[in-house]
């Protein structure tokens, strides 16, 4: 017996054609026979084959990762381990027993402290993927007590964030910001944590 | 004969031998004696071989070479350590002498005489015995990661299908005994079913069976048409009736015991995925090869109800008798649907599935036109269309899968048939992706994992499907791309920092236009141009402009290898625009709002160029890309290039420079191209009284600062440096000459000069005026003249090969 895993999408079968008629393809201009597919969005909308909605969840601070399907986290992506959201470094497969189930063996990298974590789940298990989310800031300003005041699309203020602990990193944002530059910051965030990752400077001339 | 009765006590009573060496004899001498038999084999034909040992035996020589490589087997399979290799060495030498000896028997159309036969069926069943039990023992072990590499899993073949070749020299017993086999464990198994016996012993033998079984019956052979093997075909004089044909009987009871696999309760109870593999696997190749096209076996003809001739007709049209042929073809459907929906993350079993299975099924002309029409098919098509239970499967395989069942689209025979397919298969994929682009709240639930994983998925559906392009499904697969073509702009702008995304696209433009580049005519070309145009515009309004200050460490080197994906697929991209199928149609169209081609191109290389970074060269399938490109680019459009900018042109020299100089052969090779299609332009140019290159000069550094020099005295200069004073590769030879000979007629003024000044340098008289010579000839000989003409460039190659040849002896010393 094996285990569908529950995918938070909703697609609708196609309408049988009767014999003769034909389908355009989905078109930018409004199909005659729409095809009736549909992310549902945040809209409350219900059809008869109700299954499963997803929805938006940009608001919601709180839970901030997604089912998938261990067998199709691949290398490069994210998953969570020990609830920290991480980076794949390496996947393997192998088997409990010749004729047992696959099971992934993943290495992945904490996204924020760098540390190895491992984990061993079967592939057709659902692990938990984080949404992780980046972000450009202008910085307008570093605080005596090592935080930074960065400006938002909307033209707000956001204060809350410190500057970051890699060496590197640190010295290019204090000495080009001491040197008058216009700089971007990279916020990278997932599973509620923040944290600056990447300096750029709007270029040249 | 002399050496065989010399080597005889060697190899002789091979049990014997084989104890005294595991109680630590040497085993040099036996060795030895299994060479000189290949040796022999080699030498003489197969019967003759045979009789040599009964000369001074009771038996033939293959009765001892059988007896040779059972002890063989057995050393390996039982008693062998890691240091201990005697075993397989001779194994390795044995099967290759019956392979030698089963191969002239084949070639000489004179069968193995009847004590041979004998003793190769019972070299197989102990071969096939021993295995069983190794098997057995070895079923609880934890499965070997080794076992999926490819070295591993094709020395096993290797292997396999040798045992095959002995057991195909006495099909009449070997056959029957591999069906009592099976037959045992079938049993077994639905005996267990009632008592909770653990199974997995029993999945093992059968596992094994099943790889054996499939070699013995058919060939392997990627894409070629796989025949009935010969010595199957021939092998069966006796049989009269179909239902008592081994093969025939063998196959039935393999393929009856694989339908259990449909009913769930049996599917879980014993069809593990390891042993659902074996049976996919043993299926492919059964129905490549046995499923025969009507008009193939026609033509055999049926010589009476006796002999080879009629067991051959027999075995050739078998398989279609009484409907079993579509049915075992809508179970091959069914049976990949079971696969791929309720193995979920049993990734090897699913891309055997497809990639073997239902390819297999696919690539044939008269497997294919008849799988589409069933029920199975429909029902998979539309679950992959329009279900959700295959979008748990990964990308690659989802863009295979997208591919297999696209191809199937070709064997419709009814053109509007073929293309409604397309549309039902597609469409949705094509649709989704439409309806997802133009959702008002796109922003806000775009980086959604779940979002992300959809659009990767339909990506490499979509991808998969222009992969299957062909001349009849061309038109439908251009409208699907055509479809999604502002949605991938969309795209491309929402998702600018997840490269994943921003990857996957790419790469299907890259397929889309590889797949349909030779088809399109003039509108569909430029519309594919506005696109590509549009799409180049918009990466590069991501990419530039920002210069990248600094990374955290983590993200430092996924970064760099980030970049070097995109980069890759954008250069293949760029490969593609440019390539001359498509090139052709835009500089004759007088279509309205046509792109300008040099327009693509500037913009294409605008990006490209700064984001190449000598450090980035370093990577070899980068800079092949990157130099692929450039030659093309410089080939095709020399004076567009030459109209660049300076800087973004001195990028592109400065990359030629860092090329010549190059590991790869074939990078320094493009580079030569390149360098002699600017000079042959330049060259040109300034015979029609035009500036050519005038106006772009090359800084380099000087003894007295900065110095700058036309290009073609640049790299005038930079080839003769490598000509004469460092490591240079004869097979460039051509390539140099080529790209020398414009670069002399520029600049023969500065040529002379520095012929002069290397001559004036050296202070061995005797080299001096050899190399005088030489350089005199190069010039000169074969009447050289002053074009660049292919007589005069294929003079001017043989003067360069004459004169390395002469100069390399002493030059290279410096």
């Amino acid at each position: 017996p094996s285990i569908r895993p529950s995918l938070p999408l909703r697609l609708v079968s196609t309408t049988p054609l009767a014999p003769g008629e034909q389908r355009p393809l989905a078109s930018p201009d409004p199909p005659e026979n729409p095809v009736d597919f549909e992310f549902s969005g945040g809209s409350s909308e219900m059809s008869d084959t109700d299954e499963h909605h997803f929805e938006s969840k940009a608001d919601s601070g709180a839970s901030k990762t997604y089912p998938q399907q261990a067998g199709a986290i691949r290398k490069g992506g994210h998953i969570v381990i020990k609830a920290r959201p991480c980076k794949v470094v390496e996947v393997s497969t192998s088997k409990t027993g010749k004729h047992g189930h696959a099971k992934c063996h993943f290495v992945a990298i904490d996204i924020f402290n760098g540390k190895k974590l491992e984990d061993i789940v079967p592939s057709s298990h659902n692990c938990d993927v984080p949404h992780v989310d980046r972000q450009d800031y202008q910085l307008i300003d570093i605080t005596d007590d090592g935080y930074v005041s960065l400006l938002t699309e909307s033209g707000n203020t956001k204060d809350d964030l410190k500057l970051p602990t890699d060496d590197v990193l640190l010295g290019q944002i204090k000495t080009g910001f001491a040197d008058g530059k216009d700089l971007i910051l990279s916020v990278m965030s997932a599973m509620g944590e923040e944290q600056i990752c990447a300096v750029k400077e709007i270029g040249g001339g | 004969m002399h050496i065989l009765s010399a080597v005889i006590l060697w190899i002789e009573p091979p049990n014997v031998i084989a104890e005294s060496i595991r109680n630590g004899g040497s085993e040099s001498e036996f060795i030895d004696g299994c060479h000189v038999l290949l040796s022999v084999a080699s030498l003489t034909s197969s019967s003759l071989f045979d009789n040599l040992l009964k000369s001074i035996r009771q038996y033939g020589t293959i009765n001892l070479l059988s007896a040779l490589t059972s002890e063989a087997v057995k050393s390996v399979l039982d008693n062998q350590n890691e240091e201990e290799t005697w075993g397989s060495d001779a194994l390795d030498i044995l099967l290759e002498t019956w392979n030698v000896i089963l191969g002239e028997a084949c070639a000489d159309k004179s069968p193995m005489s009847a004590d041979g036969a004998l003793a190769a069926s019972n070299l197989f069943k102990i071969i096939v015995e021993s295995h069983l039990k190794a098997a057995a023992d070895s079923a609880f072990e934890d499965s070997d990661d080794a076992e999926y590499f490819h070295v591993s899993v094709s020395k096993r073949d290797e292997q396999l299908a040798l045992y095959a070749l002995i057991a195909r020299a006495a099909a009449d017993t070997t056959i029957p005994f591999l069906e009592q086999l099976f037959s045992e464990r079938f049993a077994r198994l639905s005996q267990q079913r009632d008592v909770e016996n653990d199974p997995t012993r029993t999945l093992e033998e059968l596992y094994w069976l099943l790889l054996i079984t499939s070699h013995v019956l058919t060939d392997s052979g990627e894409g070629e048409t796989l025949l009935i093997p010969e010595a199957l075909q021939a092998g069966f004089t006796n049989v009269v009736e179909v239902a008592q044909h081994p093969v025939v009987t063998l196959s039935w009871s393999i393929i009856n015991f694989s339908r259990q696999c449909l009913d769930p309760g049996i599917r879980g109870r014993y069809f593990s995925p390891r042993l659902m593999e074996a049976v996919i696997w043993f299926l492919a190749r059964w129905v490549a090869t046995y499923l025969v096209p009507l008009d193939v076996s026609r033509e055999i003809d049926s010589v009476g109800r006796h002999g080879s001739q009629h067991s051959r007709k027999l075995l050739n049209s078998f398989a279609w008798d009484n409907n079993q042929g579509e049915l075992v073809l809508d179970f091959v459907v069914l049976m990949s649907m079971v696969a791929l929906t309720t193995y979920q993350g049993e990734i090897e079993l699913q891309t055997l599935t497809c990639q073997k299975l239902l390819a297999s099924v696919v690539r044939r002309k008269h497997t294919c036109a008849y799988v589409v029409q069933l029920d199975s098919w429909r029902d998979l098509t539309r679950a992959f269309a329009s279900g959700r239970s295959l979008f748990s499967l990964s990308g690659r395989l989802q863009r295979s899968l997208a591919e297999t069942l696209a191809c199937a689209a070709s064997c419709i025979k009814d053109p509007e048939a073929s293309v409604q397919y397309l549309r039902d298969l597609m469409g949705p994929v094509a649709g989704c992706l439409v309806e997802n682009a133009s959702r008002s709240d796109l922003k806000s639930v775009a980086h959604q994992p779940d979002v992300i994983y959809m659009v990767c998925c339909l990506l490499e559906r979509l991808r998969g499907a222009a992969r299957a392009t062909q001349p009849r499904t061309q038109k439908v697969l251009f409208e699907m791309g055509h479809t999604v073509m502002n949605s991938l702009l969309t795209l491309l702008e929402v998702y600018k920092n997840q490269s994943e995304v921003i990857y996957m696209i790419l790469k299907f433009v890259v397929d889309f236009i590889d797949g349909q580049a030779v088809f399109l005519d003039g509108k569909e070309t430029s519309v594919l141009m506005s696109f590509c145009l549009r799409l180049l515009q918009i990466y590069s309004s991501h990419n530039i402009g920002k210069v990248m200050l600094s990374l955290s460490s983590t993200l430092r080197s996924e970064s760099q290898s980030e970049k070097y994906k995109d980069l890759r697929a954008l250069l293949r991209l760029l490969t593609n625009i440019c390539s001359k199928d498509l090139v052709g149609f835009l500089s004759d169209s007088n279509i309205e709002g046509s792109p300008d081609i040099a327009e693509v191109i500037y913009v294409g290389l605008d990006i490209v160029t700064p984001l190449i970074s000598l450090d980035l060269l370093k990577y070899p399938k980068l800079s092949r890309d990157y130099f692929v490109l450039m030659s093309h680019l410089l080939e095709v459009y020399p004076e567009k290039v030459a109209h660049l900018n300076r800087d973004a042109f001195g990028r592109i020299t400065g990359s030629l420079e860092f090329g010549l100089r190059n590991q790869d052969g074939d990078v320094v090779e493009r580079c030569l191209t390149a360098v002699n299609a600017l000079a042959s332009y330049h060259f040109k140019e300034r015979l029609g009284g035009r500036g050519g290159l005038g106006s772009q000069v090359m800084e380099s550094e000087g003894s007295n600062g900065k110095l700058q020099e036309s290009i073609s005295s640049h790299f005038l200069r930079l080839l003769l440096q490598l000509l004469l004073f460092e490591d240079f590769r004869m097979e460039l030879a051509g390539s140099a000459a080529d790209a020398l000979l414009p670069l002399l007629f520029c600049e023969q003024e500065l040529y002379q000069r520095l012929v002069h000044e290397l001559l004036e340098k050296e202070q061995n008289p005797t080299v001096k005026s050899r190399l005088a010579l030489a350089f005199h000839n190069l010039t000169s000989s074969n009447n050289l003249s002053s074009t660049l003409d292919r007589p005069n460039r294929q003079k001017f190659r043989k003067n360069l090969r004459v004169f390395l040849g002469e100069v390399s002896g002493f030059m290279q010393i410096k």
